[in-house]
């Protein structure tokens, strides 16, 4: 296994990699074991579809950006969401570095994984602030 | 009138978070590993921040419906962790003079706030 990606290895500007995730039924059923399987939950609907653009979103950005230091933390998320992903949907996501510093003596990476869907359809344009353990 | 979310409330066990992280496969050990976590700056195990963000979007779904994730611009911070046993209630408050945004939160029982930022709706509650 090879050493975990630093802060030093980011490159801002740098496409990171691409992911496609397909929405399968098991992943609804794995949301609502959390959040509820009643529509009014959202279950079958838009909240449901939406929580999975959040979570497809971090499956990319955690199977592109690999091997991580243990510890990161989430900071900051923006996110522009044109739709929710549809069932069966394969969703193409591209991971970006765009940014590094340190403040604070914290080390801030923001990343972009933008997700389309089938046809190309804009789905997520997320923008991942993370506190880089290493 | 200003107008309020409806809330959604989420209790956060370990339960959830494992299977939070397996529906992300985020299996970083600060979501999951109690002795890892307590060496950490967070000094202990903490939820994954996009949980509260899945809470929100149903605080925001009991408002609008679908209609709500057409063209939505989010904008949040993940202000304190979310502790193993705490109970996340989301909600948000349409900002003044701009019916089409809202200051949103996941707060937990003590009031303070875990996520904090704003939502942007395309299109106009109705």
């Amino acid at each position: 296994m090879s050493r975990p990606i630093t802060f030093d290895d980011f490159v801002p500007g740098a496409v990171m990699g691409e992911t496609i995730l397909v929405f399968e039924p098991a992943l609804a059923q794995r949301w609502r074991s959390i959040f509820g399987d009643a529509p009014a939950d959202g279950a079958g609907g838009a909240a449901e579809g939406a929580g999975l653009a959040v979570v497809m979103m971090m499956r990319a950005y955690l199977s592109i950006v690999v091997p991580r230091p243990p510890g990161n933390v989430h900071a900051r998320q923006r996110l522009q969401l044109a739709d929710t992903p549809r069932c069966s949907e394969a969703i193409r996501t591209v991971v970006t570095c765009l940014a590094k510093e340190i403040r604070r003596e914290r080390r801030y990476v923001e990343l972009r994984a933008c997700g389309t869907g089938d046809g190309g359809r804009a789905v997520y344009d997320g923008h991942l602030t993370l506190i880089w353990a290493a | 009138m200003t107008r309020l979310l409806e809330t959604a409330t989420l209790s956060v066990q370990p339960a959830a978070i494992r299977a939070y992280a397996e529906l992300t496969q985020d299996f970083n050990p600060i979501h999951l590993d109690p002795a890892f976590a307590a060496t950490t700056p967070m000094q202990g195990v903490i939820a994954h921040g996009t949980m509260s963000i899945c809470l929100l979007w149903q605080a925001l779904f009991r408002s609008f419906g679908a209609d709500a994730f057409q063209d939505l611009e989010l904008d949040i911070r993940f202000v304190r962790p979310v502790r193993v046993g705490e109970t996340l209630t989301a909600g948000g408050r349409q900002r003044t003079g701009d019916p089409q945004e809202f200051d949103v939160w996941v707060r937990a029982g003590d009031g303070e706030d875990r996520l904090a930022g704003t939502v942007r709706l395309a299109a106009g509650p109705a």
